[in-house]
């Protein structure tokens, strides 16, 4: 009797150890997403009229949305990060496509409209159908991180190491995560070179897109570099920091996958070769700026779905 | 005749202990992955260090270290921002004081103490224009010890912020200074200037001549600019000086050897790690790459002032902060060639990788000298140069 009472007093100190992450766990994941059927308007004519594809067996294609979600936006986010990642399993490969922000497409709840919009006007489902009406290509899960989220995980794993590939200058970076008026301003500076880096700076270095030629397209790039870099520090983490980094992502990252799909995904993730990691930008001749105030960006579908169809066949 | 109070008091005794020991124990094996980095002064240096001839400046967390004798010793306070250092007569310093909307050049003693502010980067108090605020970031004395360069953000324009490469006169200001880069336009500019005898070298971050990738090269130049200006994705040719090394090596970090002879410099390839090499110079021109350390996340190479090694700063472990390491001189000395060898053929650019070293036939099997660890654990600033005095 006493060894059976030791046993279930051991359980439950373990058990409390990673209750919080459990409890976060819950919170964050299995989230309810209602995906829209695509949109019946007649006036769309881009990639909603190719068909969605099916994926080789096994693949499994996650969309990662990253928005602003300071006090700046009380009411819906826009999504200033989307990346459809397509791990295949059988391949060991993964590829990585960035979508510009302010890509100029039908989006799924009506209309037409910068695609960042998309989950500011119907969450994550909205999201999803209007990617996958334009894309063609079928999302099997998301996941969603804020801002502050970002430079919390970056900081539970204890920074990344990257290389950058020049230097990021920014006199009017948005001074928006914590206290005050967050419409501020801050002069952000990240020097070029290998470097370690914080959560804070991270942000600095993949948020900024003022001084960059290659505007949101540059701040593509480096979004998915450091997507690298935490793929390469997360491989060190063991089990027991799990509710260290469940703390860090509190309320910051939601997903529809559930907890064991993720158990199935996370070896996977860090068994891939990063030489099998394949990274798209969807930079000119895939688009263009439409020369107009408003600053949106033109897809070339007639470039962009044969692109689409040999990465994510 | 034990009482069953008294058994159930210790039966609840080992519950409490049991619960409470598993907590901490799954607490312990938590993976040092977020372990903050040790202060150098508190760390042991490997017993190889003792044999690093004068004394090594590096900063970390803000702070500005000394190391010599194997030991760390801290100069500055925590946090207060200090970052790349550069040498100035007389064993002082140079180093930059960073603050969150602006940064200034000092002269330091080699105690750390401020000699002499050399420039005044902030607005008015009541100015909350953030762009009123200038960066100023490495600097060097040019070789004649007259002028001071730097990396400055003159000429801006609005959202584009470009660094250019300024002089301004020892005991003058930056408004008596002179440009000598023109950089481009949503780049980061020119940055790391080096000056020699027969001109400057710099870093130049450009587009390309097709516009096409954002990467740096080393970039040349005699003279100053005769007027402020800004070009577009790369600079038309013989304007503005001449690149040293190709678009697609992905060079910076120049360091020059003290016999004069030898350039050190840090490439990327367009990859997300870093090669060191080295390269001759002959006062105009570099000769033919040779890989030194490939394949890692080396940084900030640094002669001795004696040429026995350089040294550099890279991570022990992938994400855990940078160390410093000494590669002895032996191991990057080509063996002597035997009476035959085999002539390598120069190649003064490498594209699209690094070039293998030239291989002429050794006559006994080469030793392979492996670089040296000195440090573990620290968080070494792998964006600040490493100033290594005699």
């Amino acid at each position: 009797m006493a060894v059976i009472a030791v046993a279930l007093s051991s359980a439950a100190g373990g058990f409390a150890y990673f209750m919080p992450a459990i409890q976060e766990a819950f919170d964050a994941t299995s989230q309810v997403v209602v995906v829209p059927s695509p949109s019946p308007s007649p006036s769309i004519s881009t990639g909603t009229t190719t068909p969605t594809t099916t994926h080789p067996p096994g693949a499994f294609t996650v969309l990662l949305l990253g928005s602003d979600n300071d006090a700046k936006f009380l009411g819906g986010v826009l999504t200033q990060s989307m990346i459809i990642i397509r791990f295949n399993p059988t391949t060991k490969k993964v590829t990585m496509l960035s979508i510009p922000r302010d890509l100029w497409v039908p989006l799924s709840t009506g209309g037409t409209n910068k695609i960042d919009g998309a989950y500011a006007l119907g969450g994550a489902g909205a999201a999803i159908a209007t990617v996958e009406n334009n894309f063609g290509i079928k999302i099997d899960a998301y996941i969603w991180i804020g801002l502050a989220g970002l430079v919390n995980v970056i900081n539970a794993i204890g920074g990344i190491d990257v290389v950058t590939q020049a230097p990021v200058f920014d006199d009017f970076y948005p001074y928006d995560i914590g206290p005050g008026n967050p419409y501020r301003y801050l002069r952000v500076a990240v020097m070029a070179g290998p470097q370690h880096l914080d959560g804070t700076h991270a942000l600095e270095y993949v948020r900024s897109r003022h001084n960059d030629l290659q505007s949101d397209f540059g701040r593509s790039a480096r979004q998915q570099v450091v997507l690298l870099a935490l793929r390469a520090k997360a491989a060190q983490i063991s089990a027991e920091d799990v509710p260290l980094l469940a703390a860090a992502m509190k309320g910051q990252i939601k997903t529809d996958m559930s907890l064991s799909r993720i158990a199935t995904l996370l070896p996977l993730a860090g068994s891939i070769d990063i030489k099998n990691i394949l990274q798209v930008v969807l930079l000119p001749p895939y688009t263009h700026g439409c020369g107009c105030p408003s600053g949106y960006v033109v897809p070339v579908w007639g470039a962009i779905l044969p692109l689409v169809h040999q990465y994510f066949p | 005749m034990i009482s069953r109070a008294l058994v159930a008091a210790g039966v609840a005794v080992l519950m409490v202990f049991s619960s409470v020991g598993t907590y901490m124990y799954l607490g312990s094996r938590q993976s040092k992955v977020a372990a903050p980095a040790q202060l150098p002064t508190s760390g042991t240096p490997s017993p190889s260090a003792l044999n690093l001839p004068g004394t090594l400046f590096l900063t970390q967390a803000g702070a500005i270290y000394s190391y010599s004798a194997g030991r760390f010793h801290q100069l500055t306070a925590l946090g207060v921002g200090w970052t790349q250092l550069a040498p100035y007569p007389g064993g002082r310093l140079l180093a930059v004081k960073r603050t969150l909307l602006y940064s200034d050049v000092y002269i330091l003693d080699r105690f750390g103490k401020v000699v002499r502010q050399l420039t005044h980067n902030t607005a008015a108090a009541r100015n909350y224009d953030p762009s009123a605020r200038h960066w100023s970031f490495y600097p060097r004395l040019s070789y004649n010890q007259k002028s001071i360069f730097m990396s400055y953000d003159k000429p801006k324009f609005g959202f584009d912020v470009p660094m250019s490469i300024w002089s301004m006169p020892v005991g003058g200001n930056i408004s008596q200074g002179r440009l000598w880069s023109i950089s481009i336009d949503y780049t980061g500019g020119d940055i790391q200037p080096l000056s020699l005898r027969t001109g400057l070298i710099y870093t130049k971050y450009s587009y390309g001549p097709d516009c096409s990738g954002l990467e740096s090269q080393l970039w040349f130049t005699s003279a100053p600019e005769q007027a402020y200006g800004v070009r577009v994705c790369y600079p038309p040719p013989g304007a503005h000086g001449r690149p040293l090394t190709k678009a697609g090596e992905g060079c910076a970090q120049p360091a020059l050897s003290p016999d004069g002879g030898t350039m050190a410099m840090i490439c990327t390839y367009r990859t997300q790690v870093s090669y060191l090499n080295l390269a001759s110079w002959n006062g105009k021109t570099l000769g033919a790459r040779r890989t030194i350390l490939r394949s890692q996340l080396v940084a900030q190479p640094t002669w001795a002032p004696d040429g026995t090694g350089i040294a550099y700063l890279a991570p022990a472990v992938q994400g855990a902060g940078f160390q410093l390491w000494w590669l002895p001189k032996a191991a990057y000395t080509p063996p002597t060639p035997s009476p035959s060898p085999v002539a390598p053929t120069p190649t003064p650019g490498v594209t699209p990788g690094p070039s293998p070293s030239p291989s002429p036939t050794p006559s006994s099997p080469p030793v392979v000298i492996k670089p040296v660890q000195i440090t573990s654990n620290l968080g070494l600033d792998a964006t600040s140069p490493i100033v290594w005095l005699p």
